[in-house]
């Protein structure tokens, strides 16, 4: 980052070491969290509003481990997210790989596609939920339905904008159309594919709350509007952390996936790979240094 | 924080490599699209499916002649949540890209926001809508506020990534012809990151719908997110139906109104507006030349 | 001497819609072993008569035999090299070097032990493992040289393939390259749109100019082999440089380029 671009006054700040580094994290939070804290108490803020972080870790607290209350709500939620990501995932890639693979069936189902991306999911929700009922089918429609649309799009602009020289080189080593999709298309379109998982993860777990918020009887969302409109608010700040750990949680697990899969394109994982290959090798054609 | 995804739907809109002529295009959807109607229309009048589920299209366009015209009341609804996605849209636009304009300015403050902005962006935020509903009311003020969070994290990252976009070399022609930072933020790092931005803000307006209506789901007196969970409710299916056929109507119109604001404004990314701009200030310089 | 007539073409060309002709008329034989470079400036049709004997576009008219049999697609026995190395980032070298086996489903130890000593030939030892991204352009380049190599064909088509190094790297894989294709068994053609390039690597430099894109002169360079650098400053050597500098200023008087 050009010099431009810094700060005058505190530009010492990057050469901190990391140990120094968290504990400038860590003092920021204090303050911040310190103040907050220190507001609710002396009566600045309004509690019924704002709670104190205090209660709302207490809250927390007795969520987990006294009551244990919390673990139903998150295991239904994750479930249902969950189900509604594979569901909304596999017709996603599915129809994007069909119309990779078939331009016909892509001629007839382009302009649905462009319909489609316009309408925001949400929008559905009284539909999916008058269909579907007030269980955790309805849930699982909706995360289905918001996060089929990115790794739709993402797989089928991956698949077909391949590098045309990479094209011309299977065609001109004779492949069939089977080993162009299976050594070409797909870790071309590896990258960007998983992009679009990253995001149906997101929508997936959004679409979830919102279903729960419409109408559910279980699940952490509705555990947090329950909470708020009863205006109980550490429960309903504790309840949001309790989301914002789900998403976390997912973001590890998306970040993992695309470290593993994606090892190209980071030089440590390069050099695991390669030398992993290596020395497969190795042990299947003996030591080559003789030849 | 990054921007992964680089797909849009553009790339396998009705261009001709992927439908034929444009002309054969409509006239081949528009037949189909007619033909599904018709095997719809009878499957409900023989007893095929159920009106409550999918209700009959001739059903469907009388709903839309009422709410429009005999009874007008989605106008109202329609200006609403219009109103609060635009609204919410534009405080969470401004938010955003001020917000990133000062982490961009300032290294120090980019480190300390790091892990508040990978935890908001972890948190579902739309999780938000009941604690907002409660602070703020059944009025607008909730539902332009969950706009508003909703739709801030696009501009914010986009806005990061294209002003960060600028190049080195750039910098340096700057640098070396003395600009200062106000210069340089306004002539160099600005239009650089307008193309990006401008994706950002896009994808804001999408988003901000999807807010305002998920806050109105949770509760409202008003707009279309609650008109069509009453006709749902009620099963009203048609008039439901019709409800999100205007929706996605104008957001469609949206979608396509800022695409070609978009076009206008990135002048030099299109031949055409690039010709004309030429010509126009060819014109201007020699007037003032006395040429 | 008879020679082995490997690849001929009469009358050949190539019109992509009704006002680009990127061939006309290309009429040419080349013998067995051989190494022709064409050579020309930007749009004289040289990558497209290229492309044309490979296989991979089809002619408009005229004939093009290659081992007196009609070039109906791409063959086993013509292996291509483009400008860009075009490796899979996700294979390390040996398994780019083996695409062209596991393609024709013939991956096994022999075919493994010959992408291996593929990769020593172009002089990649200690790199056989290394991916794409770890590499610099000229290794990359080695890299889709030994895969070319890999195929077994023998009449290797090669696209300005180090146009895109820089002059020291490109002059000492030119010499690997000679080294390697020396001999009657291995035709070669060479584009390039560098003059002393073409004269350096051929025994015959084809000269085409553009639009419509013709072979305007065939050229036999009478040098001796094996060629060495020192060669580019002896009067003999620009003798021939000043030959395909005058064919293209006659053809291409007043043209912009």
């Amino acid at each position: 980052m050009s010099d431009i671009g810094s700060d005058g006054v505190l530009a010492g700040v990057k050469e901190l070491t990391p140990v120094q580094k968290t504990l400038a994290h860590g003092l920021v939070f204090l303050i911040l969290f310190g103040g907050w804290e220190f507001g609710a108490r002396a009566g600045y803020v309004n509690e019924l509003i704002m709670p104190a972080p205090t209660s709302i870790a207490y809250r927390l607290y007795e969520m987990f481990f006294v009551t244990g209350s919390i673990y139903w709500h998150y295991i239904i939620t994750m479930y249902e997210a969950t189900m509604g990501f594979i569901i909304g995932v596999s017709i996603g890639m599915g129809l994007a790989i069909t119309a990779a693979i078939s331009p016909v069936f892509r001629r007839y189902w382009a302009p649905y596609a462009v319909v489609f991306n316009v309408t925001p999911g949400i929008a559905v929700t009284p539909f999916i939920i008058a269909w579907f009922g007030f269980g955790w089918s309805s849930k699982i429609a909706l995360a289905a339905l918001v996060c089929f649309f990115p790794p739709f799009i993402n797989t089928l602009t991956g698949l077909l904008n391949i590098d045309k020289d990479a094209t011309e080189l299977f065609r001109s080593l004779g492949s069939t159309k089977k080993q162009y999709f299976q050594k070409c298309q797909i870790p071309s379109a590896l990258p960007i594919i998983i992009a679009g998982l990253k995001l149906a993860m997101t929508g997936a777990l959004i679409g979830t709350i919102v279903a729960q918020f419409f109408s559910a009887s279980e699940g952490v969302g509705i555990l947090m509007q329950r909470f708020a409109f009863r205006l109980n608010m550490d429960g309903s700040f504790a309840a949001l952390i309790v989301m914002s750990l789900m998403g976390l949680s997912l973001f590890t697990l998306m970040e993992y996936m695309d470290y593993k899969v994606l090892y190209w394109r980071r030089h440590s994982r390069m050099e695991e790979v390669g030398a992993k290959r290596k020395r497969k090798w190795m042990k299947e054609m003996g030591d080559m240094s003789q030849a | 924080m990054s921007n992964d995804q680089e797909a849009s739907v553009s790339n396998i809109e009705l261009n001709s490599q992927y439908t034929g002529t444009l002309g054969g295009a409509v006239i081949r959807h528009t037949l189909i699209f007619f033909v599904i109607m018709f095997i719809w229309e009878m499957a409900n009048r023989t007893g095929f499916s159920n009106p409550l589920l999918l209700p009959r299209p001739t059903d469907i366009v009388a709903s839309i002649w009422k709410i429009y015209v005999t009874q007008g009341n989605v106008w109202y609804h329609l200006w609403v949540t219009f109103q609060e996605a635009m609204l919410g849209c534009l405080v969470g636009t401004v938010i955003g890209i001020a917000l990133a304009v000062a982490a961009v300015l300032s290294d120090t403050f980019r480190q300390f926001l790091k892990p508040y902005i990978i935890i908001v962006e972890a948190t579902p935020r739309i999780a938000v809508g009941p604690i907002f509903v409660t602070w703020f009311g059944f009025g607008m003020s909730s539902k332009v506020a969950l706009a508003a969070l909703v739709c801030f994290f696009a501009p914010f990252v986009n806005t990061i990534t294209g002003l960060l976009g600028v190049q080195e070399e750039s910098y340096e022609l700057f640098r070396s012809l003395g600009a200062n930072r106000r210069q340089v933020f306004w002539r160099l790092m600005i239009p650089t990151a307008l193309p990006t931005m401008n994706a950002g803000l896009k994808l804001a307006v999408g988003s901000a719908f999807g807010g305002a209506l998920v806050a109105e789901f949770i509760s409202a007196q008003a707009g279309m997110g609650i008109l069509m969970a009453r006709y749902t409710m009620s099963l009203n299916m048609p008039s439901a139906f019709a409800g999100l056929l205007s929706i996605t109507l104008y957001g469609f119109l949206l979608f396509r109104t800022m695409e070609v604001i978009d076009r206008r404004v990135l002048y030099w990314l299109d031949d055409d507006l690039m010709a004309k701009k030429s010509a126009k200030r060819a014109i201007k310089f020699r007037q003032e030349l006395g040429l | 001497m008879a020679e082995d007539i490997v690849i001929s073409g009469s009358g050949l060309g190539k019109q992509f819609n009704e006002t680009v002709i990127a061939v006309e008329d290309a009429n040419f034989t080349i013998p067995r072993g051989s190494f022709i470079s064409l050579v020309g400036p930007s749009g004289c049709g040289k990558s497209t008569l290229l492309r044309l004997i490979s296989g991979l576009i089809e002619k408009s008219g005229g004939d093009l035999l290659v081992r007196n049999a009609e070039v109906e697609g791409p063959r086993s026995d013509i292996g291509m090299m483009f400008q860009k190395a075009v490796l899979l980032d996700w294979r390390t070298s040996i398994e780019n070097v083996l695409l062209p086996d596991e393609i024709r489903g013939t991956v096994d130890q022999d075919a493994k032990k010959r992408a291996w000593d593929h990769l020593q030939l172009v002089g990649l030892k200690d790199f056989e493992f290394s991916f794409p991204r770890q590499l610099s352009g000229g290794m990359q380049q080695r890299v889709a040289l030994a895969r070319l190599l890999q195929t077994g064909a023998d009449i290797m088509l090669l696209d300005e393939p180090f146009g895109a190094l820089d002059e020291f790297t490109r002059e000492r894989l030119n010499d690997e390259l000679l080294r390697i294709v020396e001999g009657p068994d291995i035709t070669t053609i060479f584009v390039t749109h560098n003059i002393q390039e073409a004269i350096y690597l051929a025994d015959q430099v084809f000269v085409m100019t553009p639009r419509p894109g013709r072979i305007a002169a065939q050229i036999k360079i009478d040098l001796p082999t094996p060629r060495h650098i020192d060669m580019l400053t002896t009067p003999e050597f620009n003798k021939y440089v000043q030959e395909v500098r005058d064919v293209l200023a006659g053809h291409l008087d007043g043209q912009p380029l």
